[in-house]
């Protein structure tokens, strides 16, 4: 298999579970800013089309010790993606210094490997026509395309923001390739109510996600997969961290490894 | 059988190939012309611009830099075409008397009518396609080819055509079957600096992965 | 020509066309072609401008920062300089700009024919009709406002009772349950809550991280006091009968059974008094007496809290520094006061009325508009008491009914005699921007300007610690044939003959700005907000233990099974219905396929004998409702959660034919000593389908 990409810049986001409520603000922010058509019905999640899904953890306990967690899952931006080895057409692809991993619908065939190998369901088959009822489609941004039935799409970090950021910064005289923490952020990190999602440069020690990635309650999804994501999960309990993995009973998690 | 081909064969063989070839060349003929001229202009849908912006009159005349209304906005997004509300700074009223001028001021600034989502872009790109002018500017591209400084106008004629000269918007014709305009740059042209390796240095970063371009 | 000679002829043709550049550029075109299909929509271009307001959809008006391309909202974003939201955004105000264009949306002034039908009528034919009915009626005029901290209310409450009638409501809400509750206490103005500066909240009923109050800034409070990857500086506990969102984010869930919030609150305060916490005010021994009775064990048994837990909240509770107590109830209204004044007396206890991060007095609004009523005459009138006295004949039903963005045919418990008022009520007005089910029933629909489109504004929203007061301004004209329904009134208030005072909606808020001393240039050019601390000046609190112990005598359905209502503000309010692109947040525990989901947990499902994916009915003896099983350990034991905000026969096709609405599984009360209506703590029955 392909060896781990890197760059200089590492687009990341640091999600605290303990702050996570499960209200879908970031789900509402994300369809409206990546122009994902609204659908009537959604109650089949396997044909709900979203880049970014909240899911609800349980520890797993009966009542009243049931504890219940929201996680928030965007496309993990695998440092080692998964999806990209297997597609056969090149429309997605790892190599911009960022390490965010590229989607273009035009060129997908809509054969869906990609889907199949990603670990995280993080990619959605357009399997219907996007429809904006009456003038909902005025409300479409111009930052992203829309993509017709038959084509494969997936979170892109809002990388359109990353481009302004840097347009801004270049007409500001900066480095567009040092921007300031807070400089990008995703639609979903801005619309968090709550403060749960951190997004920043995973290597640049400037920002906050780098400090946050290294905290003993640190973890990645399926990381022993060596998928290398760049999204990093927070969280004080042991149950909800040991959800990021398959993990055996003898095993542990963050700062209980160490002891 | 065989003798009754053989003996009725050769005359008309011959005269065959005469008439054969001519038909062939016929058919090469209307096929050229019809795929070199008639079927090309067929595709094409000519459209006129909506207002004979003259050029000359502006910049020769009134010693306005191209800058005053294609200028990059402080957010960094390109404003290439001006608004009705920036034409109105000037022409509140009509100033002169040309009668293209007049009707703009009285169906566009009187009405509030907005010219720039109107205008026809010569260049315009698929929505899939990201663009950033502000990325594309002289101080970067200047740091290795070094004649932009000077005349910065010549970068912005690496892609779009020159309007400097021109009294009249030259026609826009439009293909019927894409609907993009016969301008629109294909992923090739911007390969030209995106696939050359020269441009990953620091100074430009401009390297050819898929986003760099996509959205 | 023979046949050899047509064949080289179209071999010449071919060899030509492919000499030629036609095929390939076409190839190129098709390519195009195929990236762009021209049934998919194309995505604007132009420049983006960003314009700070509030969002009026939003029950808190969270401030929102607008994304406009070339003149079109597209997008609601966070505003981190409102000082009030901060930079959070609730799912309901994200989908601000997507509900102006939404199908739902209201676009003409529509009017019902005789045959039933409701069909478009012009402005000027629509104003006229209202303003012939609304004379015809005179006094007999009665008006229901879903909106309470806008201005527009005074205007309603001058047309309506200027003109002798003494009937206009707001809709029910816990605000009211507080005012009686906190004047029973002896507190002077309105209840208010020091949300920001508290180190340890206690949320009975109060679904405060997703619903209730000041749901905004509730979570932007509870964001900085956790950092991320540190220690939180604030904890919180929350009580009730799910484990909701706000259970999701808080220290403790205490699971406590919907409609027992003051049995819960008394327990607290037995074991505060145990532990030596009872700072003293007059009647502070009977208070002692009656907390006495709540023992954990008793109180465990009435609200379904272990004794152990409500033990370490209590304990959590008393050793923080700034602790709050906040009760509201799952619904956002029908909780009842009682349960409001035993958390005033847990607060009265630790000393944290008027004390900072505590409990504080907010003052009343003073009316602008010539003939209104007062807000806390308003806020104390009894919309239900009302309702159901149409519906029992007692009082005569209006000749003209004003609906002003409220539903309250599909917010209200199916027994508020609501349907009986429709019914009776000579002709029936609505002022809405979306076609509710309450829009779909009466005579004249008025579409009304959104909060991007309109002068409006929001007076500190209950749940508020501190006087606050934002304006939304008109960012964009009108969509479709909308009118700000401020000017609407103004204009309809002048033709009748009604003095109000102003000439215009600006010209109102700058009324109310001068009453408040807010500077309305300086709000409507940059977006700013008003904002003014409580005053410390109020009379002292009093345990008034009668008022709580008649309180306590409501009369609770001992069913086998109660109701477990979960509210989640990204499915919209009744007057939104579901927000387009709240269809994907809507999950597979709270709808399926049609159906609503019952959640309840495995011990309850063994005892009615159901498994996961069970089709059910809930049911409360009079009505019926289809549901489908899932097991979900956060309910409590003998409760079935359903989620809110569904079954809408209304607006669009994102919300109707989804699940059913919880309102009609519940019924009313009234409770002792107040009147005030009660419908949390709804008994239900459990039947395979």
């Amino acid at each position: 298999m392909s060896e781990v990409i890197d760059f200089k810049i590492r687009w990341g986001m640091v999600i605290d579970l303990d702050k996570c409520t499960g209200c879908g603000a970031c789900m509402v922010a994300c369809q409206a800013e990546n122009n994902l058509a609204p659908q009537v019905d959604a109650s089949n999640k396997l044909r709900a089309l979203n880049w970014l899904t909240v899911y609800r953890l349980s520890n797993g306990k009966s009542f009243p010790d049931h504890e219940v967690a929201y996680l928030p899952r965007p496309c993990m931006q695998c440092g080692k993606p998964s999806c990209v080895s297997v597609c056969p057409v090149v429309a997605t692809d790892k190599r911009e210094e960022g390490g965010i991993v590229s989607q273009i619908p035009p060129r997908c065939i809509g054969c869906r490997y990609c889907m199949a190998s990603c670990p995280y369901h993080a990619r959605y088959f357009n399997w219907y026509d996007p429809k904006w009822p009456g003038d909902l489609d005025r409300t479409l941004t111009p930052d992203v395309s829309t993509r017709p039935r038959g084509v494969v799409e997936k979170c892109s970090f809002c990388h359109h923001r990353w481009m302004h950021a840097k347009d801004a910064a270049i007409l500001k005289g900066e480095d567009p390739m040092d921007l300031p923490d807070g400089a990008y952020i995703t639609a979903c990190t801005e619309a968090c109510p709550n403060g749960a999602i951190t997004f920043g440069d995973l290597n640049n020690p400037k920002h906050k996600v780098y400090e946050l990635r290294q905290s003993p309650h640190a973890f990645r999804l399926l990381e022993r997969l060596g998928t290398e994501p760049q999204v990093y999960y927070l969280s004080k309990r042991e149950w909800v961290r040991r959800q990021g993995d398959n993990y055996l009973e003898h095993e542990a998690t963050g700062d209980n490894k160490k002891v | 059988m065989e003798e009754r081909n053989h003996t009725s064969a050769p005359e008309t063989a011959k005269k065959c190939c005469c008439c054969g070839w001519g038909a062939f060349l016929v058919g090469l003929v209307v096929a050229l012309i019809l795929g070199w001229a008639v079927l090309p202009a067929l595709m094409q849908k000519e459209l006129k611009q909506p207002v004979a912006f003259n050029h000359v009159l502006h910049v020769d005349e009134q010693g306005m830099d191209c800058r005053q209304c294609h200028f990059a906005g402080p957010d960094g997004q390109f404003s290439g075409v001006p608004t009705t509300a920036s034409c109105a700074e000037c022409h509140s009223e009509a100033i002169g008397n040309t009668p293209e001028e007049i009707r703009f001021v009285q169906d566009y600034v009187q009405t509030g009518r907005e010219i720039r989502s109107e205008w026809l872009v010569y260049l315009k790109q698929p929505d899939n396609v990201f663009f950033s002018h502000s990325v594309h500017s002289v101080e970067r591209c200047s740091t290795c080819h070094t004649e932009y400084a000077e005349n910065p106008g010549a970068l912005c004629k690496v892609c779009h055509i020159d309007m400097s000269k021109v009294t009249t918007p030259p026609v826009y014709s439009e293909n019927r079957l894409s609907g993009y305009p016969k301008g629109t740059m294909l992923m090739w042209d911007c390969e030209r600096c995106h696939a050359n390796p020269n441009h990953l240095s620091p100074a430009t970063n401009a390297n050819n992965a898929c986003f760099v371009c996509h959205k | 020509m023979n046949r050899r000679g047509f064949l080289k002829f179209a071999a010449g043709g071919t060899v030509g066309l492919v000499a030629s550049p036609i095929i390939w550029n076409t190839l190129y075109d098709a390519v195009y072609w195929s990236q762009n299909w021209g049934w998919i929509p194309r995505v604007p271009r132009g420049d983006s401008t960003y314009m700070r307001t509030i969002s009026k959809l939003c029950p808190s008006g969270t401030g929102i920062r607008v994304r406009l391309v070339d003149g079109q909202p597209v997008r609601a974003l966070s505003d981190p300089d409102n000082p009030l939201s901060r930079g959070a955004l609730t799912a309901l105000a994200a989908a601000e700009t997507q509900l102006m264009v939404s199908p739902a949306r209201l676009k003409e002034p529509l009017r019902r024919t005789p045959d039933g039908a409701l069909v478009a009528i012009s402005w000027e034919e629509a104003e006229k009709l209202l303003r012939e009915k609304l004379a015809e009626a005179g006094g007999s005029t009665a008006c229901i406002s879903g909106d309470p901290t806008s201005t527009v209310n005074e205007l309603l409450s001058s047309l309506v009772e200027s003109r002798g009638s003494a009937d206009f409501y707001f809709m029910p809400d816990d605000e009211q349950a507080a005012l009686a509750a906190w004047s029973a206490m002896g507190g002077m103005g309105r209840l208010g809550y020091d949300v920001d500066n508290s180190d340890f909240i206690l949320a009975i009923g109060a679904n405060m991280l997703e619903s209730w109050g000041t749901v905004a800034r509730n979570r932007r409070n509870f964001s900085a006091g956790r950092p991320a990857g540190q220690e939180a500086r604030v904890k919180f506990a929350y009580a009730g009968p799910v484990q909701n969102n706000t259970a999701a984010g808080a220290d403790w869930w205490l699971p406590c059974r919907d409609g027992m919030e003051m049995e819960l609150a008394l327990g607290i305060a037995h074991l505060l008094i145990k532990a030596g916490h009872a700072v003293p005010s007059a009647g502070l021994d009977d208070f002692k007496a009656l907390a006495g009775e709540y023992t954990p064990e008793k109180v465990a048994a009435l609200t379904g809290v272990d004794a152990g837990r409500l033990a370490e909240v209590a304990k959590a509770l008393a050793g923080a520094e700034k602790p709050l107590v906040l009760v509201g109830s799952a619904l956002g209204a029908g909780g009842g006061a009682g349960a409001v004044m035993a958390g005033i007396a847990v607060n009265m206890l630790l000393g944290r009325v008027g004390a900072e991060g505590g409990l504080v007095n907010l003052p009343f609004p003073t009316p602008v508009v010539t003939g209104a009523s007062d807000y806390r005459t308003v806020v104390n009138r009894n919309l239900i008491a009302w309702s159901q006295s149409v519906a029992s004949g007692e009082t005569e039903a209006p000749r003209v009914l004003l609906i002003y963005d409220a539903n309250p045919l599909y917010s209200l418990p199916s027994d508020s005699g609501m349907e009986e008022v429709f019914t009776r009520s000579g002709f029936k007005v609505a002022m809405a921007s979306f076609l509710s089910e309450s829009c779909a029933r009466c005579d004249l629909v008025l579409p009304a300007a959104m909060g991007l489109e309109r002068f409006d504004d929001c007076y500190t929203p209950y749940g508020s610690g501190e006087v606050s007061w934002c304006i939304s301004h008109p960012l964009v004209k009108p969509f479709y044939n909308s009118r700000p329904m401020g000017e609407v009134l103004i204009s309809l208030a002048k033709e009748l003959g009604v003095e109000t005072g102003v000439k215009d909606m600006p010209g109102l808020l700058y009324k109310k700005a001068y009453s408040l001393g807010a500077n309305f240039r300086k709000m409507v050019e940059s977006g700013a907000v008003f904002q003014k601390k409580a005053s410390g000046a109020f009379s002292v609190p009093v345990y008034n233990t009668d008022a709580i112990r008649t309180a306590l005598t409501l009369k609770k359905e001992a069913a086998p099974l109660s109701l477990a209502p979960v509210v989640v503000l990204g499915m919209g309010t009744a007057q939104t219905g579901i927000p387009p692109f709240a269809t994907k947040i809507i999950t597979e525990y709270q709808l399926a396929g049609h159906s609503s989901v019952a959640q309840m947990n495995a011990a309850t499902a063994d005892k009615l004998g159901v498994r996961k994916g069970a089709r059910v009915t809930v049911g409360n003896g009079k009505v019926k409702v289809p549901a489908l099983v899932d097991i979900f350990e956060g309910v409590l034991p003998d409760a079935v959660a359903l989620s809110a905000g569904l079954g809408h026969t209304a607006f669009d096709e994102f919300s109707r034919n989804k699940g059913s609405n919880i309102m009609t599984l519940t019924s009313i009360t009234r409770e002792p000593g107040t009147g005030l209506p009660v419908w949390s703590s709804a008994g239900v029955s459990v039947d395979k389908a």
